[in-house]
């Protein structure tokens, strides 16, 4: 029992080793099947930037259905480039597929498509005959102001882009695929080429040639000539572009590993450990879940460097909505780990689960709404310096108000609903509670001004009170407020931890609440769904905030916590009484000294 | 024992050592006094209340964004000493996010205190308290210097409010400007464009305007007509066409064929950065006789000046967007607007503008840009907007900045990191020890 208990954290990270390694396996190809791999691999310009046709597929699909696979005639799941292949050939096929996710039952009776619960996705066939009442809705809908358009016309507008979005592609109007004949030219999509083609035979660009032989193979199912075809185009790519080609390349592995969702699952198991070691065997099952995070790290690490590799934007973390997620729930874990080191209770652990699985869930999710992750940026947001550091900052300082708001959650689940808070824990999480509010409160300031500063650059104020900004002010004032509260002796360990809790409302605001108001320089990511997802948010830290404030005698942690003095003096925080004149004295001691 | 200290005053005369260990006593017992009124001003029960007050009033300010323009906001809510909070704030916060109907409307307000009442409690709590705990010590440099920067922040940011100003040079490629508009305020000009080599202008601010609508005219002896202000708009409509039977008000010049309506005033940091178009309908009397000359519409809408006679003598009047004037000229050599490859996302915008100073003796070529603008003799330029037109762009528009304080900022975000590393740090450093060395 011993020994597994010494091995058995090595077994755990061995055997996730294992499954990420399965995960890494580029998918078998038989000779006389269709080379897809190749083909995904084919370097486009796509939304302002060249990617590999992969990435086109698969954020397309996700757009379109919330999913970056489908499942073909015969229910089996098939990957996203071999849709977008079928739909380029015009193959029968594509047309049959369910894609296009419909869920509002208004769009649904408006449509006269029957209810498909638990799946919603509706194929171009189904939908072909209601083309144009779809678009004479959503071109109704489209006059009306934004904020004054109902949830039926908020889903017709959407479903009338994810066709006009499908029917560039069938209509080959995108992605831009054709390279120029000479290195002047620019880039050009198969409908152009193809006209072009059609209108000079003997000037045409070989390069649209190739690709219409490849269409035309795949169309036959000649799967010789398409192989042979497609591997002597890429390779041919890479003599004339060999930088960016290595750049797509790394891109489409990086599509196939989905490191962020492997991420996801390893943070869960890591949650999953943690839940387990409250019932016991609990030093192995923490040790485990302590190195299987350092091992999810790594990866949310590198993912985080591999997108800077494919930008181009060496120490830009986050340059829109989506990669705040990832960077956010980075810092939570990175944050988690450090407290875990300094307090090996098991706490740490499940702050960095938490924080990982929750933010990278909300990442797949705006992933879903803003369709290319990685797309460029325009003019006023491409400077890398203040992208490395306000951004940078900021999202670390919100980072670090989560980790602290997720402290103050487990201090009062644990104290209200287990009689597992004892003197000693309380005390650790206090102490964790108390340099997270720290470690925010610097960095959410130095990012809040360094964005004043960026604006100073770019638009000529300092402070616009911009919806955004103020976001941003008020996580730095209620940080200050929880320390200044701390050192006046007005809250103890559980008014930390309740105000920690009002914390995460706060962030949660201003990471995502400002921008549902729609007024405002920082006018990105509106979404009906993240305003929901906000309200949800809330509602649960309110439930927990109410629990804080029972009194302690109803806490199944009382008799744990009411035997022990109000809060340890040595090694921790200020020595501060709980009320009353004394309480007073005792905190000007405590304003400056702070914890010591 | 009252009574032997007696005694002994009066029997011995005090030595002149006895007295001088008093003074000091006596100092700090002055100081005891302030410290004593100090106290309850210093109390960090204070701070985290105003605190909250201040995050309230942020997060009010916020909501209010959406129904009315960010300089009302501004102007309101930050830069007032009270602010009246509409209820309705509250139910717009509802509607976005907790399914409350949209036609829901809650008149009234409530006072609330404002930015400027709010920033001067908050120096003066953070003030007091350093002066009551008055302690220079390596343990509290951090914080000492961390005080020290929040307040050359609020200072800037109250120099900015007062003392800042904004405004815009247009210029088309190919072209030259010396002047700044100022976006918020409007101006009407009276041009006598008789002189020989110069225009002579007289011009009434908008605000005069605003003031004299309905009322009493306005008049001065540098102006050749008396004007009487029939009725006027801060923000207006494009115009249109007068439709059948409807009044207009106008009489003469180009408002016969186009008639405004009044519009509220604009969301001033809108990402479309719209402006207020104010409209004017002004009728001119003859100084000595008082005849009427006609009623005219004046806005910067209308981009020609109109011709009004008196005497026999022809004035131009325009309403336009103030303008200030700059003893350097700049001049537009190219605008570049540039796109992603297949997209509508800008790439970049920039123009290349020749800077002439005359009397610096100052003749060169800058390249204004996103994120790079240019400073010189204490105006900034930013590149904001360019001209657009069905044939394509066709200049550009730049940010003009004044701002005394616009380095305070940046002072201030150094010693406020600084000051928070230091404090920080020293209790990570220490707690790392304790761990250690238990």
């Amino acid at each position: 029992m011993n020994d597994l208990a010494k091995i058995f954290p090595w077994l755990v990270v061995g055997a996730a080793v294992l499954v990420l390694i399965f995960a890494l396996m580029p998918p078998s190809i038989g000779t006389d099947k269709i080379n897809l791999q190749e083909f995904a691999a084919l370097p486009v310009i796509h939304d302002g930037r060249m990617k590999p046709l992969d990435s086109v597929a698969r954020t397309t699909l996700l757009t379109l259905s919330n999913r970056q696979d489908y499942k073909d005639e015969n229910g089996k799941t098939r990957p996203a480039i071999q849709w977008l292949l079928e739909v380029m050939a015009h193959k029968e096929s594509a047309r049959r597929v369910q894609i296009f996710r419909i869920e509002n039952d208004q769009v649904l009776a408006q449509l006269g498509l029957e209810a498909r619960p638990l799946w919603w996705r509706y194929s171009v066939e189904e939908l072909s005959g209601k083309i144009d009442l779809i678009l004479e809705h959503a071109m109704a809908a489209q006059k009306l102001k934004s904020e004054n358009r109902d949830l039926y016309q908020q889903k017709i507008i959407e479903l009338a882009r994810h066709l006009e979005l499908y029917s560039r592609l069938a209509s080959l109007e995108a992605p831009l695929m054709v390279p120029p004949a000479d290195n002047n030219g620019s880039w050009q999509s198969l409908l152009q080429a193809f006209t072009e083609l059609r209108q000079n035979q003997d000037q045409s660009n070989p390069a649209a040639h190739t690709l219409l032989v490849l269409l035309h193979a795949y169309s036959h199912d000649d799967a010789q000539t398409f192989n042979k075809t497609v591997a002597a185009y890429h390779q041919e790519m890479e003599k004339r572009f060999p930088t960016e080609v290595r750049r797509t390349d790394f891109e489409l592995f990086f599509n196939h590993f989905e490191p962020f969702y492997q991420c996801t699952l390893l943070y869960l198991s890591v949650f999953l450990l943690c839940c387990l070691s409250w019932f016991g065997w609990s030093r192995p099952l923490i040790r485990s879940a302590f190195w299987l995070t350092v091992l999810a790290l790594l990866i949310h690490t590198w993912a985080l460097l591999a997108r800077m590799y494919l930008m181009n934007r060496w120490g830009v973390f986050v340059m829109n909505l989506y990669s705040t997620a990832v960077f956010i729930g980075w810092t939570c874990v990175l944050l988690g780990l450090v407290l875990e080191w300094l307090y090996p209770i098991g706490i740490g652990v499940v702050v960095a689960s938490a924080g990982g699985a929750i933010t990278t869930l909300i990442s797949h999710h705006l992933a879903a709404s803003s369709g290319d992750t990685l797309g460029v940026l325009q003019a006023v947001l491409d400077t890398n310096f203040w992208l490395a550091t306000h951004v940078t900052c900021m999202n670390l300082g919100y980072g670090a108000t989560f980790v602290a708001g997720i402290l103050g959650i487990l201090y009062i689940l644990r104290g209200v609903l287990t009689s597992s808070l004892d003197k000693a824990t309380a005390k650790a999480l206090t102490t964790m509670l108390y340099g997270a509010v720290c470690f925010a409160t610097l960095l959410s300031f130095t990012g809040t001004v360094l964005g004043g500063i960026w604006a100073d650059q770019s638009w000529g104020r300092f402070w616009g009170w911009d919806p955004k900004e103020n976001g941003a002010v008020l996580i730095v004032l209620w940080n200050a407020l929880i320390l200044h509260a701390r050192w006046g002796g007005m809250v103890q360990a559980r008014g930390m931890a309740v105000l920690s809790i009002i914390g995460n409302m706060v962030t949660g605001w201003s990471w995502f609440g400002t921008n549902q108001l729609q007024v405002g320089l920082h006018t990105y990511g509106f979404s009906n769904t993240l305003a929901f997802g906000l309200v949800i948010g809330w509602a649960l830290h309110a439930v927990v905030l109410v629990m804080g404030l029972l009194p302690l005698r109803w806490w199944a942690s009382q008799d744990t916590l009411l035997l022990s003095k109000p809060m340890p003096s040595e090694n921790t925080l200020p020595a501060v009484k709980r009320h009353g004149k004394r309480s007073a004295k005792r905190s000007e001691a405590g304003y400056f000294a702070g914890p010591a | 024992m009252n009574k032997a200290s007696t005694q002994q005053i009066t029997t011995i005369p005090a030595p002149p050592a006895a007295v001088s260990p008093l003074r000091p006593a006596r100092r700090s017992e002055h100081f005891g006094l302030l410290k004593k009124w100090l106290k309850p001003l210093a109390s960090l029960r204070l701070t985290v209340g105003l605190f909250v007050l201040s995050m309230f009033l942020i997060f009010c300010g916020t909501l209010a964004q959406m129904d009315n323009g960010l300089w009302a906001v501004l102007s309101g809510y930050f830069r007032a000493f009270i602010a009246w909070i509409p209820f309705q704030v509250f139910v717009r916060f509802g509607q976005v996010f907790f399914w409350f109907p949209k036609t829901w409307y809650v008149s009234g307000s409530f006072p609330f205190p404002g930015g400027y009442l709010l920033g001067g409690a908050l120096l003066l709590n953070l003030l007091a308290a350093h002066l009551v705990r008055f302690r220079i010590s390596w343990k509290r440099s951090g914080i000492l210097l961390t005080h020290a920067g929040l307040i050359v922040l609020m200072l800037g940011e109250l120099i900015t409010g007062l003392f800042a100003v904004e405004g815009m040079m247009v210029i088309p490629t190919g072209e030259s400007s010396n002047y700044v508009i100022h976006t918020d305020k409007t101006e009407l000009a009276i041009i006598d464009p008789s002189g020989p080599q110069t225009d002579h202008v007289v011009v009434v601010p908008g605000s005069m305007l605003k003031q004299r609508q309905g009322r009493e005219w306005i008049r001065d002896e540098r102006l050749p007509f008396d004007i009487e202000v029939i009725r006027y708009m801060v923000n207006s409509s494009e115009p249109r066409k007068v439709k059948p039977g409807e009044k207009n008000p106008a009489t003469a010049g180009v408002g016969r064929e186009g008639i405004v309506d009044e519009e509220r005033p604009g969301r001033g940091v809108d990402a479309e950065q719209r402006i207020d178009m104010a409209a004017a309908y002004l009728t001119f009397h003859a100084k000595d006789t008082g005849a009427s000359l006609g009623t005219y519409l004046t806005t910067p809408w209308i981009d020609e000046e109109q011709s009004v006679k008196v005497n026999g003598k022809e004035y131009r009047v325009t309403l336009r967007l103030q303008r200030e004037y700059k003893p350097y000229t700049l001049h537009l050599e190219e605008f570049r607007h540039d796109l992603y490859p297949g997209t509508d996302i800008p790439l970049n915008f920039s123009s290349k503008v020749r800077l002439i100073d005359p009397e610096y003796n100052v003749d060169r070529e800058v390249l204004i840009y996103m994120n790079n603008p240019l400073r010189y003799r204490g105006a900034t330029f930013y590149q904001a907007d360019w001209i657009r037109s069905p044939q394509g762009d066709r200049g550009t528009k730049l940010q003009v900045v004044t701002n005394p304080a616009w380095l305070m900022p940046y002072f201030s975000c150094a010693m406020v990191a600084l000051g928070m590393t230091i404090h920080f740090g020293m209790h990570l450093v220490s707690f790392l020890r304790r761990r250690t060395t238990p």
